[in-house]
């Protein structure tokens, strides 16, 4: 136990204070994975427990993004930050509002083709309104300040996953995966639980895109509402498991070092190849990293207890 | 809006509307039948399009000599993917919402296989070739002779699925299925003999669209996504495992297009398929023609 909070203290150590010794190139790397960490984490807040497989993630990201692109230069960072979570939070409750009470695949449909709204609202109001396309991004933070605020939104991101799991939100969520309706009758109430953590998820989405806005000078909503983004982060988060924490984090390192080792040189198929993953992955790691035992038994090494709902120590 | 106007919309939108329905029939087989949520049903159109294109271009022969070609190129790797994924994906899955979810998944890895295979081979520029491009007038309504030939086509064949699924055995055992799976089974269909060949054929409608597409629009690897989107909105919109909703839903929908784009603004056509989407949602989540 301490050897395993030593070194985890440790590695948070490092991750910290990188931008003062690595070279840009590292960094750039280190924030990648950061970034895919803090989305694929709080995209398993939500779709983890409860199985309502979002595709919305663009759509947070993106407008996110695009509350930094507007409000760089008027609003100080950390506001930006908190306007992008602010404004995630409210789509994903609109969102929610309209998809929440349906199951399945409806859900996931309607999440992505509402993103996908999103998206050419967005085109279609900068064309006749504002008369841009794209919007480029002057006076940006330096490089280390967004590392440190993606980092800690990754951060942010796996202390609530913990939190929400230990807590009563997070024992009604998987209440409400396992069955809904035995769920609502012993009490929960689906509807307001589902949205609570719907917001929560879409928030973190919402302030990653905001920082990582003034990563590029110039931004168009294709490049900011790009369906890369999700299928990264449901991969990651598949790949990984999304009812455990160590998953999503093994494999959001895992990806973001496949990616720029591949996506520069061979983007077609290293696409091809993600593709693949993922197929195989659904057909022979169903719950992922997290449900391989020895990796379990590393991260959690007290065997898991047959109440998940009862309350650790 | 004067009555050829009209009549120039009312035509555009059922054109689209008919290789809208062969899409969503298609999806429909696949999703309504095996509730494998194909999300890269659209791809396979595309890989369809492509194919006529480059055997096209490759020997200068008509087109329409490609369109079956397509198609039971499509139907022979529906055969292949079902046998290698969804046959082991069904065993897998214990309950219906878990097949969903997975083939969702899966569908979205398809997607990228195929979308990027389609990039490597053919790289991103808008491809196509012409014919039949000269203007047909009827009545002040003038109409390309190629989209004349392609509703032709669609007509026929939607008429040959409705009936065929009507009058043959084949038919009744993909309708038994349908109302009632294991129903159907329990009177004798044979589902392990039927899925993979549903799920070939949802697909060689898919190429079918695709090689019609490909002689009246230029064609892109990314076309396949809007596609199928269009057809989930259709099948929903014409109610689940309702092949002759699909039908009617997909007219509407190519009309509601082709009118609502003419009236506010073509960069809203994509709005306007959702709006409807979310309105039949609200309004009435079993479709249309849901009894």
């Amino acid at each position: 136990m301490t050897a395993r909070r030593a070194l985890a203290a440790a590695a948070g150590a490092a991750v910290l204070t990188l931008p003062l010794y690595a070279s840009p190139f590292a960094l750039a790397l280190a924030l990648t994975c950061l970034l895919y960490v803090g989305l694929a984490v709080s995209w398993s807040l939500f779709s983890g427990p409860t199985r309502y497989l979002s595709l919305a993630t663009s759509a947070f990201f993106g407008l996110g993004a695009y509350g930094t692109a507007v409000g760089l230069g008027t609003l100080p960072w950390p506001l930006l930050i908190l306007a992008g979570a602010l404004v995630a939070a409210a789509l994903a409750w609109l969102i929610g509002l309209l998809t929440l009470r349906l199951r399945g695949a409806y859900f996931a449909v309607l999440t992505f083709g509402l993103s996908e709204v999103v998206r050419h609202a967005v085109t279609y109001v900068e064309k006749s309104v504002s008369g841009t396309v794209g919007r480029v991004l002057t006076d940006a933070p330096e490089v280390p300040t967004i590392y440190w605020t993606v980092a800690a939104i990754a951060g942010a991101a796996l202390v609530t996953f913990r939190l929400v799991q230990r807590s009563d939100l997070g024992v009604a969520l998987r209440a409400v995966g396992e069955d809904e309706e035995r769920a609502a009758t012993l009490g929960v109430d689906p509807r307001r639980v589902k949205t609570v953590a719907f917001c929560l998820s879409a928030a973190f989405a919402g302030a990653a895109g905001a920082a990582m806005a003034p990563r590029s000078t110039y931004i168009d909503p294709s490049s900011v509402f790009n369906p890369f983004i999700l299928f990264q982060t449901v991969l990651i988060a598949m790949v990984g498991g999304p009812s455990k924490l160590h998953g999503p984090v093994i494999a959001a390192l895992g990806f973001s070092l496949l990616a720029e080792a591949l996506r520069l040189n061979l983007p077609y198929l290293y696409l091809i190849a993600l593709g693949l993953l993922l197929i195989l992955s659904v057909l022979f790691l169903p719950a992922g990293l997290a449900g391989v035992s020895w990796l379990n038994r590393w991260f959690e090494p007290r065997p898991p207890r047959m109440q998940p709902d009862a309350p650790r120590r | 809006m004067t009555a050829s106007l009209f009549a120039d919309l009312a035509v555009a939108g059922l054109i689209t509307g008919g290789i809208y329905a062969l899409v969503a029939i298609g999806l429909n087989l696949q999703y309504g039948l095996l509730r494998i949520m194909n999300i890269a049903h659209g791809e396979f159109l595309m890989i369809g399009a492509y194919l006529t294109y480059a055997l096209r271009t490759a020997t200068g022969w008509s087109p329409l000599w490609f369109v079956p070609v397509s198609a039971l190129a499509m139907f022979a790797l529906g055969l292949l993917i079902h046998r290698l994924i969804f046959r082991r994906l069904a065993r897998l899955s214990l309950t219906v919402e878990e097949l969903e979810e997975r083939s969702l998944l899966i569908g979205f890895g398809l997607l990228f296989v195929l979308q990027n295979l389609a990039l490597l081979i053919w790289g991103a520029d808008l491809r196509g070739y012409d014919y039949l491009a000269q203007p047909l007038e009827y009545g002040g309504v003038i109409v390309t002779a190629n989209r004349v030939v392609v509703f032709g086509v669609v007509v026929a064949l939607s008429a040959a699925l409705v009936l065929g699924l009507r009058l043959t055995m084949i038919g009744k055992a993909v309708r038994a299925m349908l109302q009632s799976p294991l129903g159907a089974r329990l009177v004798g269909v044979d589902t392990r003999r039927l899925h993979p060949l549903c799920f070939a054929v949802g697909l060689a409608l898919a190429g079918f669209a695709g090689a019609l597409l490909s002689m009246i629009y230029e064609i892109a690897p990314n076309i396949g996504e809007s596609y199928t989107v269009t057809a989930l909105i259709v099948i929903t919109l014409g109610g689940l495992g309702h092949i002759t909703g699909s039908l009617v839903g997909a007219l509407i929908l190519g009309l509601v297009e082709s009118f609502g784009m003419y009236l506010t603004n073509p960069s809203l056509k994509t709005l306007l398929s959702y709006g409807v989407f979310v309105l039949v949602m609200l309004i009435r989540p079993k479709g249309l023609l849901a009894r």
